[in-house]
């Protein structure tokens, strides 16, 4: 793949992240946070953007999305990887999302 | 509470009434988190769900939440209406509403029986408000799961880090599953 082609690709996925993210927004701004795993602040500058303005910010060589799984266990247990006691794919993934689900509003507390 | 008879306020609390119901509750929280009287509501939910509400009391225990699988969805569920009450300024109801939903929807996403009622999820956070119960972190994992509130935080370990010796032998579709 050329380099203008990976260009393209990145371009595409941050356009189709950025609308996804003010779809979700506009539609319910709770469950958007929950969702997309963004602080208020970021789903208010979101949710604002023109069509203009995301075009411009999609095109960029940097993926916009980041990786939300920053935990080595949550990502052991989301791929059941290295887990020794449950390694039922359904239970540990359920697992992952309790973990993912406690992550925010800890580091919400924190802040405040 | 002002009980000023507002329009607005009214359908407010019907359409909160129309979701739970959708949802499943139980008359008793529709009672409970509107000023609709017991004979609209009654009305409402024939209308809406196209039957007569059961009848009986309400779970009162908060052993349910403690044993092995409830608990796990018990402490998802809590952790989604943490995030939601934490990040959002939301009404108390409306946040039980959207963290049901979501949490019915993983349940949908992973094939999992969903275990817990809207009702019993709205009768535990009130059980959390009453300090009845609370979450704590297990010092394996470092989640948080539901736990009577004098559990010690330093040696609690979670039901998915140290299930217990029975958990997940039950037949039923849709349960948990160890292996």
């Amino acid at each position: 793949m050329d380099s203008e082609q990976l260009l393209a690709e990145i371009r595409e996925a941050n356009l189709t992240y950025l609308m996804l993210a003010q779809n979700l927004i506009r539609k319910d701004r709770a469950e958007a946070l929950f969702r997309l795993g963004v602080s208020e602040e970021a789903a208010d500058l979101l949710v604002m953007l023109s069509t203009a303005q995301l075009l411009k910010i999609a095109s960029s060589n940097m993926l916009l999305c980041r990786f939300r799984v920053d935990d080595d266990l949550v990502w052991n247990l989301l791929t059941s990887h290295n887990v020794k006691k449950v390694d039922n794919t359904t239970t540990t993934q359920l697992h992952a999302s309790i973990l993912m689900a406690g992550k925010y509003a800890e580091s919400m507390t924190a802040a405040h | 509470m002002a009980t000023q008879k507002s329009i607005l306020n009214e359908s407010r609390d019907i359409e909160r009434a129309i979701s739970l119901i959708k949802l499943g509750a139980r008359l008793q929280v529709l009672e409970y988190e509107t000023s609709l009287s017991y004979e609209r509501l009654l009305r409402l939910y024939k209308e809406v769900a196209g039957k007569s509400p059961s009848k009986g009391q309400l779970p009162f225990s908060t052993d349910w939440f403690l044993t092995w699988q409830p608990n796990i969805h018990a402490s998802l569920f809590l952790n989604i209406h943490e995030y939601l009450s934490k990040t959002s300024e939301l009404e108390e109801i409306d946040t039980v509403i959207k963290a049901f939903r979501l949490y019915t929807e993983q349940m949908t996403a992973s094939a999992i029986e969903p275990l817990l009622s809207v009702t019993r999820a709205w009768r535990m956070v009130k059980f959390v408000d009453n300090g009845m119960l609370t979450l704590t972190k297990c010092s394996c994992c470092g989640g948080s799961f539901v736990t009577e509130p004098y559990e010690n935080a330093r040696q609690f370990v979670c039901g998915l880090c140290e299930p217990p010796a029975r958990a997940g032998k039950g037949s039923a579709a849709g349960g948990l599953r160890l292996h």
